[in-house]
């Protein structure tokens, strides 16, 4: 059994391990995972984000997340994060309470913010609170 | 592998999600109290930031720092369904580190239980719209029908700050003039300190303020001319004119730029223009339209710095009998004497106006109750001295008038109205031919 398929969402240090996973492993998560290149469009979209959205990941993969996909992140909050991580070239790893639209009902979820310095690929984990 | 009707609507449902996702603007639907039923990506995008506890549960709470008022507006719109407010502009913070937002709000009434609400960020459509109307303002006063125009660099307070060339051709002044208000290029009595405030308020705010008129050069001959002020900070990235007016750093902040053009010759064809909108035909004064845009524009100068603003309500006395006694035509001219009278002692900047067949109303502006009142008696004495000369012969007339002054309990120009309407009823009912004040006892002038 890979020992990736244990990953929590609020564990430290979740980037590397979801850097290693492929996305029938990313599939197996609990949680929703996102990941987005440096153009902010989305390579990664796991079974348990498209379930909770309502979108087939065929109609999300290689569109831009933030005017496509989640306009809703698209603000300070959420997008501008990313941004600033980048230019100042410093690691991001933040939790925020937010609400997303899913299927247009507004559902309370965490989100964990994920970018690397040196790695291209940054993520956006959604976490249902209960 | 066939596809089933339930494949494809469970596909056509999916499409449709998304294209809620995408929909480029936010649509909320809330029950009347507020909870959010179904909200879109774009309308969380845009209210998450003003909501204070990151929560999108009710439509009116994370919506209360920029529209306070919606709970009871809905609860005002009695009318089984319809549109609550529609594309109403709200001011936003940015958030974070951006600039301030102009969004666009609409409420739409379902029916008693539902409502349905859009929300756009319109900050850059504003902006445009904004600079577009600005650019145009400058192009007309700059390039239209212009005898010649002076160029004026003013002070924050509104005081001329240098003189050049241009100031002493339109208007006649030396270099003495600096350090003086801009109100020296007016007639005495066509402009108010507190006027001067209001323009460079209006100009600060919109960014140019525009006003036709009479214009004064220093010997003390008139001219129609018309007056541009536009903010030094607002124009200086555009306007070459005003950069090159620029004044350096000044301890009060950044001036305006006034340009005077003087519109000698084509004054004929604008003035008849205007008239022929704002004036009453029988009596050359403004008429009802024209007294009620002024008095909202009045009104809305009060709001932002309430100070003295009075009005008068005016009404001829007997009038029928006049009409009954001597004829319709000599009753005509018994209005035109009076108004006659009313612009003789009202000042350029009163609003002075014929709202009914006999009735009159002023609006006074930096006028408080005691000296609208010393006004007033001004014209009804002057009227009772002075008979209206008519073709049945001298007609002996009188006025009763009723002043309200303006206050914070007064919210709106038909309130105003309402109160001097009431001033003018005590007046007609304790013996006509008598000014009346906010419910005094009224002076017996004989």
């Amino acid at each position: 059994m890979n020992a990736h398929l244990a990953l929590e969402f609020a564990q430290p240090e979740i980037l590397e391990p979801l850097l290693a996973m492929d996305a029938a492993e990313l599939d197996t998560l609990g949680f929703g995972v996102i990941g987005i290149d440096p153009d902010t469009v989305v390579r990664d979209y796991n079974v348990f984000e498209s379930k909770i959205a309502g979108l087939s990941r065929e109609r999300v993969v290689g569109h831009p997340l933030f005017t496509v996909v989640a306009p809703c992140m698209n603000n300070f909050m959420v997008a501008q994060r990313f941004e600033d991580a980048a230019a100042s070239g410093e690691a991001l790893d933040v939790t925020l309470d937010y609400v997303l639209t899913l299927r247009m009902r507004p559902v309370k979820v965490q989100l964990r913010l994920l970018s690397g310095p040196l790695t291209e690929r940054r993520f956006v984990l959604v976490n249902r609170k209960v | 592998m066939e596809i089933t009707a339930d494949d494809e609507l469970a596909l056509e449902h999916e499409a449709l999600i998304q294209f809620v996702y995408m929909a480029p603007a936010g649509l909320v639907q809330a029950r009347s109290d507020g909870e959010i039923v179904m909200i879109n990506p774009v309308a969380a995008q845009l209210m998450m930031p003003l909501s204070h506890d990151g929560d999108l549960a009710n439509l009116f709470t994370a919506l209360e720092d920029i529209a306070p008022d919606l709970r009871s507006r809905l609860a005002a719109f009695t009318a089984p369904q319809g549109m609550v407010c529609d594309g109403v502009h709200l001011p936003a913070p940015g958030g974070g580190k951006g600039e301030r937002r102009l969004f666009s709000f609409s409420l739409i009434k379902l029916d008693e239980s539902r409502v349905m609400a859009m929300l756009q960020d319109v900050t850059w459509q504003a902006q445009r719209e904004r600079l577009l109307r600005h650019q145009e303002a400058w192009l007309t006063a700059i390039l239209t029908g212009v005898a010649d125009y002076a160029l004026i660099s003013l002070d924050a307070r509104g005081c001329v700050a240098d003189w050049n060339e241009s100031i002493g051709r339109v208007t006649g002044h030396g270099k003495d003039v600096v350090g003086r208000s801009m109100a020296v290029f007016y007639p005495e009595d066509a402009i108010t300190p507190e006027r001067v405030q209001d323009r460079l308020h209006e100009a600060e705010d919109s960014g140019w303020s525009l006003d036709d008129g009479w214009r004064q050069r220093a010997d003390g001959k008139r001219f129609w001319g018309s007056a541009m002020i536009a903010p030094q900070r607002a124009v200086a990235g555009g306007n070459p004119l005003a950069l090159a007016l620029a004044a350096d750093d000044d301890a009060d902040g950044p001036g305006f730029c006034l340009i005077v053009r003087d519109m000698s010759g084509h004054r004929d064809a604008a003035e008849q223009a205007r008239h022929a909108a704002v004036c009453d035909h029988l009596t050359g004064l403004g008429n009802r339209r024209a007294f009620f845009d002024a008095a909202e524009i009045e009104l809305g100068r009060w709001r932002r710095v309430p100070r003295p603003l009075s009005l008068l309500m005016i009404d001829v006395d007997q009038f029928k009998k006049i009409n009954d006694a001597h004829g319709h035509p000599a009753g005509d001219e018994v209005l035109r004497h009076i108004a006659g009278l009313m612009s003789a002692t009202f000042r350029q900047v009163d609003v002075v106006a014929r709202i009914g067949g006999e009735e009159f109303a002023v609006l006074l502006p930096a006028a408080d109750l005691a000296s609208a009142q010393r006004v007033a008696e001004r014209l009804r004495a002057a009227l009772e001295a002075q008979p209206a000369p008519t073709e049945a012969g001298p007609v002996q007339c009188t006025v009763s008038i009723g002043i309200a002054t303006m206050d914070e309990a007064t919210a709106s120009v038909d309130a105003l109205l309402k109160r001097a309407d009431d001033a003018l009823y005590r007046a007609k009912h304790s013996g006509r031919n008598r000014v009346c004040g906010p419910a005094m006892v009224a002076a017996d002038p004989g």
